[in-house]
């Protein structure tokens, strides 16, 4: 795993380019302390900071071709590499080292972009042509690894985090008032959105291009739900997703370091551990968190699958301390608003796994989106039925879907099912599935003066994708997951940029494009999808302990508000102070104080979950407010020790 | 009747004035969501010692502090008359 970052900008010449690609991988050196490397060319600069995993000693980056025309910094792992190479090889292409990052280049520079529908794996990368002075940029089909890029007139900045910007001299950060009201709105960034004006995130999927002077983004991957293998039978289902989730797992342990695994508690990663046990020569490394509050606390099941499988296991105890200590520092690797504060324990964690020598986690993010796990899929099966349902099933069904909701308890069932009732038809075009959960964004965007319509960006995402007014309801609920919360929130501000914060790489064995296309085959064609993840849960029945096979959805959340009421920390002053508030025009400062007074000062019982959420956006604003806009409190930007420069106008091409 | 209005701008984060009037409607300004609705139906039974029908709360017509408050007054006239 990596960092990398690039500045294309033809008025500087390649010396005074040295000094500004080295700010900007400084900023970003969290992402790959073992070393820094750049390619300068009259201008154009780009370089990356490398976590070596594979072949650690030969793939000091940017990585040249033999001819020294094609440069590429490149972050992230192919894991089907080695079968990449192998058919390279045989079209005559020779290798010099066993790093994936040459399989790349040479991929590239046989097939062109059309080497990116035979990634399998989490990557973003920039390739410099020195003979056309072609830039490309590329990301991987699932969005797990980030890409941002700024066009400002002729210079063109990228970067795998956004606060390599902070270096280039001139860039200002401003916050985008119409993107934060479409994030609050919908949870989480769509693909594009940054929440800065005049940044964007290259989309999950796509490549980009600048050829003279010219920016053209291609679309290589679309999801979709019609690619699967023919499944017959159930135990032919159960076969296939035993036999791809095998596969996918042995591919993420391409390794030459120890890799080790993410316990959530619950069953995906189970699944992913009980796989990698299978796998490994040694002791495998299992670390969690836990949480006083037995609302948040998985602890025990954690500990059941460590002993089960026999893992030396790490349990990382967090307390409202860590969380309002750590959350700035949090927010700041996150680089986008957030509406819960569970990313912030797993900032705390990959601190924990890096301290133990591991840099190279497996977990289990996508089995949820794959194999239907959330509520939300049972909630859109039934609201999309609910006018052919007799009234007894309409309340059963409601009964059981949300247990652990208090208003959906007995006494409330009957307002409840009315109010279903009113959502069993579309009202917003194409977002059928999360209209119950946009309510709640669409309070968080009180937030904003002028919130303008927070769902139009959202609208218009669904009203251009070619074939999804063609989804069943449960595709289009999927496809939203997969294009909002899952790349917008759990790779990244939970995920990836919360690990990368101390160099550790996660890998997703759920995000296997065979494992997805599989799941696309299987889900609802044995069952009526109302017991959550069943194929996949029964696929491991007999491999796992059965409390952890039959374990009911448990949401990792971590203490919200709670844990800042707690803790008072300082930098409340920023959400609670007239001051600090109107500072940010864009807020509405009146309403922003009223909801940090509330949430601060009444019991957490007597705060709703939405207040909870939009109390996190709040906070998380204004401190990004703080790092990026006002450029205060920024932390110590770090460049790992300088192992490659090329400067490219000192030699010719061979 | 204050109550209500106290129960509102106290939940819901809003204060009722001149640029939030009492008529505004409180699903479509963003204000209460079908959770808060079901918490204020639950504190207006309970403060008023009333009952909505189904038809009631799910009708569409209570939408606003102004309609809230015509509706739990005919339901307490209808209660005592």
């Amino acid at each position: 795993m990596c960092g990398i970052a690039g500045i294309v900008d033809p008025t500087q010449p390649a010396g005074a380019l040295s000094g500004r690609i080295e700010q900007m991988l400084a900023r970003i050196g969290h992402r790959g302390p073992d070393g820094a490397g750049y390619v300068v060319d009259d201008g154009f600069a780009m370089g990356t900071v490398r976590l070596a995993i594979l072949d650690p000693n030969a793939g000091a980056q940017p990585f040249g071709d033999e001819s020294g025309r094609y440069w590429l910094s490149y972050n992230g792992e192919i894991y089907n590499y080695l079968e990449l190479q192998r058919e390279l090889e045989e079209l005559g292409c020779r290798f010099t080292t066993h790093c994936d990052t040459e399989v790349v280049l040479k991929a590239w520079i046989t097939w062109g972009p059309d080497c990116l529908t035979r990634f399998n794996g989490g990557f973003a990368f920039a390739l410099y042509d020195r003979k056309t002075g072609d830039v490309f940029l590329a990301r991987d089909r699932f969005g797990k690894r980030p890409m941002f890029y700024a066009r400002q007139g002729e210079r063109l900045l990228f970067a795998s985090e956004m606060k390599a910007f902070l270096a280039v001299p001139g860039f200002e950060f401003e916050q985008d008032p119409a993107q934060l009201s479409s994030i609050l709105g919908q949870w989480t960034p769509l693909p594009d959105q940054t929440g800065f004006k005049n940044i964007e995130s290259l989309p999950m999927g796509q490549w980009l291009r600048l050829r003279g002077g010219e920016l053209t983004t291609r679309t290589y991957s679309q999801l979709r739900f019609d690619e699967g293998p023919d499944v017959a039978s159930e135990g032919q289902a159960l076969d296939a997703i035993r036999e791809r989730l095998t596969r996918a797992v042995e591919l993420r342990l391409r390794s030459d370091v120890e890799v080790g695994v993410y316990l959530s508690g619950g069953v995906d990663s189970a699944i992913v551990a009980r796989l990698a046990k299978d796998f490994a020569t040694k002791p495998l490394s299992t670390f969690s968190v836990e949480f006083d509050d037995a609302e948040f606390d998985e602890s025990a099941d954690q500990r059941l699958v460590s002993e089960h499988l026999g893992t030396r296991h790490h349990a990382q105890h967090i307390t409202h301390a860590d969380i309002a200590e750590k959350t700035p520092d949090a927010v700041f690797h996150a680089e986008v608003p957030a509406f819960r504060s569970a990313f912030v324990p797993m900032f705390i964690l990959s601190q924990r796994t890096q301290a133990e020598g591991i840099k190279v986690i497996l977990s289990g993010e996508g089995a949820d989106e794959a194999f239907l796990g959330y509520d939300l899929f049972k909630e859109t099966l039934l609201r999309e039925a609910w006018n052919e349902l007799p009234d007894d099933v309409r309340r059963a069904r409601i009964e059981t879907l949300y247990p652990h909701l208090a208003h959906y308890g007995p006494d409330d069932i009957a307002a409840v099912t009315g109010l279903y009732h009113q959502f069993s038809l579309e009202k917003m075009p194409g977002l059928f599935s999360h209209e119950l959960r946009f309510q709640n964004g669409r309070f968080s965007t009180r937030l904003l003066k002028e919130a303008g319509d927070p769902f139009e960006a959202i609208t218009a995402l669904v009203a251009s994708t070619e074939g999804y007014a063609g989804f069943s309801a449960v595709e289009k609920a999927q496809w939203l997951e997969y294009k909002t919360l899952l790349p917008g929130y759990l790779l990244s501000t939970q995920g990836e940029r919360m690990s990368l914060a101390h160099g550790v790489e996660n890998r997703c064995p759920f995000l296997d494009p065979d494992v997805f296309a599989l799941a696309t085959s299987v889900n609802l064609k044995f069952d009526d999808g109302f017991v959550e993840k069943r194929l996949l849960r029964e696929a491991f029945r007999d491999r796992l302990p059965e409390r952890i096979v039959d374990k009911r959805k448990f949401p990792y959340r971590a203490p919200d508000a709670a844990a800042f009421a707690a803790k008072r920390p300082d930098y409340l002053d920023l959400v609670l102070s007239e001051a600090e508030l109107s500072a940010m025009p864009f807020v509405n400062a009146k309403f922003a104080q009223k909801l940090a007074n509330k949430v601060l000062s009444k019991p957490a019982g007597e705060i709703s979950t939405k207040e909870n959420q939009t109390f996190l956006y709040l906070l998380s604003i204004c401190l990004l407010n703080r790092s990026f806009v006002r450029r205060e409190a920024l932390p110590e930007a770090k460049l790992p020790r300088v192992e490659k420069v090329v400067n490219l106008t000192e030699g010719a091409l061979t | 009747m204050d109550k209500i209005r106290e129960f509102i701008e106290e939940q819901f984060l809003i204060e009722f004035d001149e640029s939030f009037p009492e008529t505004s409607d409180l699903f479509k300004e963003g204000v209460m969501d079908s959770f808060g609705y079901i918490q204020l139906i639950r504190f207006l039974e309970k403060e008023f010692d009333i009952k909505f029908t189904e038809q009631e709360i799910t009708g569409g017509v209570m939408v606003s502090l102004a309609q809230i408050e015509l509706a739990v007054e005919q339901k307490v006239a209808a209660r005592t008359g």
